[in-house]
């Protein structure tokens, strides 16, 4: 884990939150990176309980907790001490989705449309009966 | 809808027939230029296309031919004025629009068919609807 | 059940420790270490010194429940958190605390099944009784002092609450049950607000009972609701506990199905999530969907049931309470054939061009050609028959029509040419259905209610449970899942037991209570006037017709045919059919195309496309039962009404306002213009048709009948209903009926 690139020194300089989170991490245990390059870290000892867990956004600029994946939530937030990559491995490979992060408010909302309505392009066609059809003339 | 009486303006009374057609062109026009809009925010790109729309228009405007008189046009003008406002404000909903120019243009000619005199309301409201 | 009422029962005596004893405990919250509940006989009787009954206010019973004294002599009185009640022997201290207002949380007890006293949900407090005791199982006794709301019961509830959730999956927010599962409502008032339960939860295979209940086994609870319910009520022996201890399970013994005509019901019954609909699984919520009180129109028992509809689709249906009639079950054609209504729709009216193809048209041009056509034929070539699904003012209407066109040909499907509609007591179940309760011996005349009228062969079999009541049965050979007595297949027999020759007319006389079942499929007979009196002649040599008890019934096979014949709908001539120029049909999809003359111009009036529409000439769109208002009434003569639950679906009409406006275009003006008028004209015709939620007797018996002369056939009687899944237009446009009977139905 030690060649990952460390980044972002830069915008600690406009971004304090940065600033304290790189601070934050001397002397921490690096516990696990995700897919999306987030990293997440672990320090017992000198700091408060309840702050010994944190991540690294791998975006510097516009981050938000929606960009944590679901396996990764649970040792984060102290549900679980199971790290994410553990908890990957139980992530049904059949149907489990790909972690998305909220786009609310930038383009690309998740807005729940009803069936047959004009935008939900999966049951655009759907009617609330079947006719008969004249066939057999 | 008070941004439609901001955005309508009472034009002066036209003094002739000949300034009255002129604004009844200036005035399609200025609708037929908000179409592409209207079929954006409508959402219209899959029951509709620019030029159904436009003839749709045209339909309404040639079921007044027949009028002559300035002051009667200047009115129609008004409501033509206020209709298209409505829709380019997005007042309306997609199915408002679906169901009075894309779909049903014989729904907005009231029909007024020989045929139906002398029949009882109940026939009349059984033409129309279930439910009555 | 209430569950703010349960909610503030839970809340009382907490809030009573707080104000008056330890308010620090609002503090220090912690979940079980209250003193109270820690040393609970002693705190109970401190805080619950008997009050004086003077000061409580009156109690009303749960859910309007009804105290009834067999005899006044064996009253005895318990005394339910203080506040005395007087019930009959016998009850148990579950019922005492219903009269006396106070609902108990149960899972196993159901009021219509036996009890098992195995959830253990309903524990309360009886004082000088060591422990709780299990309020379902235990009868009351005189002077009993009934605890409900001390610490001593909430403490056991908690309990028993904590013991049920331990293996009960936490599915909530995908199960079919949220919303309206009691084990969701009764942990959120009794139980505790958090588990200690950390070891993996149980898991249990899921069943396959059929396409109609779906299995979700882990959630169960081991009720045993279901087991009761199929082998009481259903009367199959299908389902059944397996296992012990935490191996517990219920199921089928052997792989297998659950062929029963009830199964729907379990899912009602049920109190979690283990059963549930199938067809509905993962459609909608609960709560979402807006709940229509209607009438069941796909057999002739109009049971009562709630259409759920969402915006214009009908969800699901389920049963609604009415004891007189089908108590709080439906069959499953009742309950499924909802997704009929959503296929083969007819949704514009059509003519059929000269090329054979039909066309859309216009309400205007559609009733202009039939008036046109209509005129044009001799009044005595103009035919009407109205179908099974038809309501009384369709065919109030139809009738008024077709003789302001001068013919009298009109008649309802399935009720044969020549009807007996002259006494209302030859063709109702003069017994009424909630009657047969007290009959100690059946006899079948060529019907079987299992698949004729589901309802009411589940009271029949009530009754041979509950009395021991014989059942003689003439027909086809036939599963009636009660013990019965097959005594022969035609005609034969019932002359052996009107001429006193055959064994089970000594049965029938010795009887109480006898009732004979004539079966609706013998009016297609030739011979029905001789059958029926045949059957007089039984009914008058065994005293089945007395002043206090007429046990003479017609079981009736449709919704409209009771109402049929009490408007009159009844044909003029037997044939007019084959010499018709002009028919018009009603939804009636089960009448003999044959026979038809090519040359006759048809019009279908319907909600389906399904046998008729193919010979039709023109065809009206109307509204199906879920979506217009009608009355219909039932074949032991109870008049109800549809109401409707979702907009008519493309351009369809109510039936009544065709035919109003068709008479309009003829130029013979039906003088009703709204629903209340049609029932003024109807109230001159029928009267007991207006009378709704009522059932009106018969009263004249039919002694009064001259004797028929007719030869009888030696025919035995034959199957009525081919396949209980698929019995009108609705039901055979249902893809789940389909299903049924492709994977149900005995070959």
């Amino acid at each position: 884990m030690a060649e990952l690139k460390e980044e972002g020194y830069l915008r600690c300089l406009p971004d304090g939150n940065l600033l304290q989170t790189k601070i934050h991490n001397i002397g921490a245990r690096l516990v696990g990176v995700d897919k999306f390059g987030n990293k997440y870290y672990e320090k017992l000892e000198g700091v408060q309980y309840g702050r010994h867990r944190w991540v690294e956004y791998a975006e510097k600029s516009r981050y938000n907790a929606s960009q944590v994946p679901a396996e990764w939530h649970g040792w984060l937030h102290f549900i679980t001490d199971h790290t994410g990559d553990e908890l990957l491995l139980l992530k049904p490979k059949r149907y489990g989705l790909d972690h998305k992060q909220n786009f609310s408010g930038e383009g690309d909302a998740f807005i729940y449309h009803s069936k047959g309505h004009a935008l939900n392009p999966g049951q655009r066609d759907w009617t609330r009966y079947q006719p008969w059809q004249p066939t057999k003339a | 809808m008070s941004f439609t009486l901001r955005s309508v303006k009472v034009p002066p009374n036209s003094v002739n027939l000949e300034e009255a057609r002129h604004r009844v062109f200036d005035f399609f026009r200025s609708a037929c230029r908000s179409l592409p809009t209207v079929m954006e925010i409508y959402n219209l790109h899959d029951v509709a296309t620019i030029s159904q729309l436009r003839s749709a228009i045209a339909t309404q405007f040639r079921k007044n031919s027949s009028v002559t008189n300035p002051k009667v046009i200047d009115m129609l003008l008004f409501k033509g004025m206020e209709e298209l406002n409505n829709v380019v404000e997005h007042a309306k909903q997609r199915h408002h629009i679906i169901g009075q120019y894309v779909v049903g243009r014989q729904g907005l000619v009231q029909d007024l068919d020989t045929k139906d005199q002398g029949i009882s309301n109940f026939l009349k409201n059984f033409y129309n609807s279930n439910y009555f | 059940m209430g569950l703010g009422l349960l909610a503030s029962k839970a809340m009382r005596p907490a809030s009573r420790i707080f104000n008056s004893q330890n308010p620090r405990n609002f503090l220090f919250r912690t979940i079980v270490s209250k003193p109270e509940l820690q040393k609970p006989e002693t705190s109970a009787a401190q805080a619950q010194p008997d009050p004086p009954p003077v000061d409580l206010p009156p109690r009303t019973p749960v859910a309007g429940a009804r105290v009834h004294f067999p005899n006044p002599d064996d009253a005895i009185e318990v005394f339910v958190d203080g506040y005395p009640v007087k019930i009959p022997k016998g009850m148990t201290v579950l019922q005492a605390c219903e009269v006396a207002g106070v609902d108990i949380p149960r899972f196993c007890y159901h009021s219509r099944l036996s009890i098992a006293g195995n959830c253990r949900m309903c524990l309360v407090e009886v004082e000088k009784s060591p422990k709780p005791v299990a309020s379902c199982a235990m009868p009351a006794l005189p002077g009993m002092k009934i605890k409900t709301d001390t610490p001593v019961a909430k403490k056991a509830r908690e309990g028993v609450m904590e013991f049920l959730l331990m293996n009960h999956p936490l599915d909530c927010p995908i199960c079919d049950q949220g919303g309206e599962c009691d084990l969701q409502d009764q942990s959120m008032a009794f139980g505790s607000d958090r588990g200690r339960f950390t070891e993996m939860k149980r898991s249990v295979v899921d069943k396959n009972l059929g396409p109609l209940v779906k299995t979700v086994m882990t959630r169960c609870i081991q009720c045993t609701r279901c087991v009761r319910f199929a082998t009481e009520v259903a009367g199959v022996q299908d389902l059944g506990m397996l296992g012990r201890g935490s191996g517990e399970e219920i199921g089928t013994y052997v792989e297998k199905l659950m062929t029963s005509e009830l199964s729907g019901n379990v899912i009602d019954i049920c109190p979690v999530g283990a059963l549930t609909s199938k067809p509905f699984a993962f459609k909608a919520r609960n709560w979402e969907l807006k709940g229509t009180e209607s009438i069941d129109v796909t057999d002739a028992v109009g049971s009562n049931i709630r259409i759920d509809s969402r915006g214009p689709e009908v969800m699901r249906i389920v049963p609604r309470l009415n004891e007189d009639i089908n108590e709080e079950w439906i069959s499953d054609k009742t309950r499924f054939c909802y997704d009929g209504l959503k296929r083969q729709r007819l949704n514009d009216p059509m003519i059929r061009g000269a090329d054979g193809r039909f066309k859309v048209v216009s309400w205007r041009d559609a009733l202009a050609v039939v008036a046109e056509v209509a005129h044009q034929v001799k009044p005595e070539e103009i035919v009407g028959v109205a179908g099974k699904l038809s309501d009384a003012e369709s065919m109030m209407a139809l009738k008024d029509f077709l003789n302001r066109m001068g013919s009298n040909n009109i008649w309802c499907e399935g009720t044969g040419m020549n009807p007996n509609a002259d006494l209302r007591s030859g063709y109702l179940m003069n017994t009424s259905i909630a009657g047969l309760e007290k009959a100690d011996v059946f006899l079948l005349v060529g019907t079987q209610p299992r698949v004729e009228a589901a309802m009411v062969n589940a009271r029949i079999r009530k009754t041979v449970r509950a009395n021991q009541a014989k059942v003689g049965y003439i027909g086809p050979e036939t599963d009636l899942n009660y013990d019965h007595q097959h005594l022969g297949t035609g005609p034969q027999t019932l002359l052996e037991i009107a001429e006193r020759r055959h064994p089970f007319y000594s049965t029938l006389a010795n009887a109480k209570h006898p009732v004979i079942i004539v079966g609706a499929g013998l009016f297609e007979r030739e011979d029905k006037d001789t059958i029926f009196s045949t059957v007089e002649t039984i009914a008058e040599n065994a005293k089945v017709v007395r002043p206090d008890w007429n046990g003479l019934n017609v079981l009736l096979l449709n919704a409209a045919q009771a109402a049929a014949l009490d408007l009159g709908l009844v044909p003029e001539s037997g044939n007019s059919i084959e010499s018709a120029k002009f028919v018009y049909l009603m939804g009636a999809d089960d009448v003999n195309l044959d026979k038809i003359p090519g040359d006759a111009f048809v019009v279908y009036q319907g909600h389906h496309g399904d046998r008729s529409v193919y010979r039709a000439n023109v065809i009206f769109p109307a509204a199906a039962f879920s979506e217009k208002e009608g009355i219909y009434e039932n074949t032991e003569g109870y008049a109800q009404q549809t109401f409707p639950a979702v907009p008519t679906v493309g351009d369809a009409r109510d039936d009544w306002k065709i035919i109003r406006a068709l008479s309009e275009v003829a130029g013979i003006k039906l003088p009703y213009d709204s629903l209340g008028a049609i029932r003024a004209r109807i109230r001159t015709v029928a009267p007991n048709l207006v009378h709704l939620d009522e059932r009106e007797p018969a009263t004249f018996t039919a002694s009064l009948k001259p004797a028929s002369s007719q030869k009888i056939t030696l025919t035995p009687f034959e199957n009525v209903v081919e396949n209980f899944y698929m019995t009108d237009s609705i039901t055979r446009a249902s893809k789940i009926m389909a299903q049924c009977s492709a994977l149900l139905t005995k070959k």
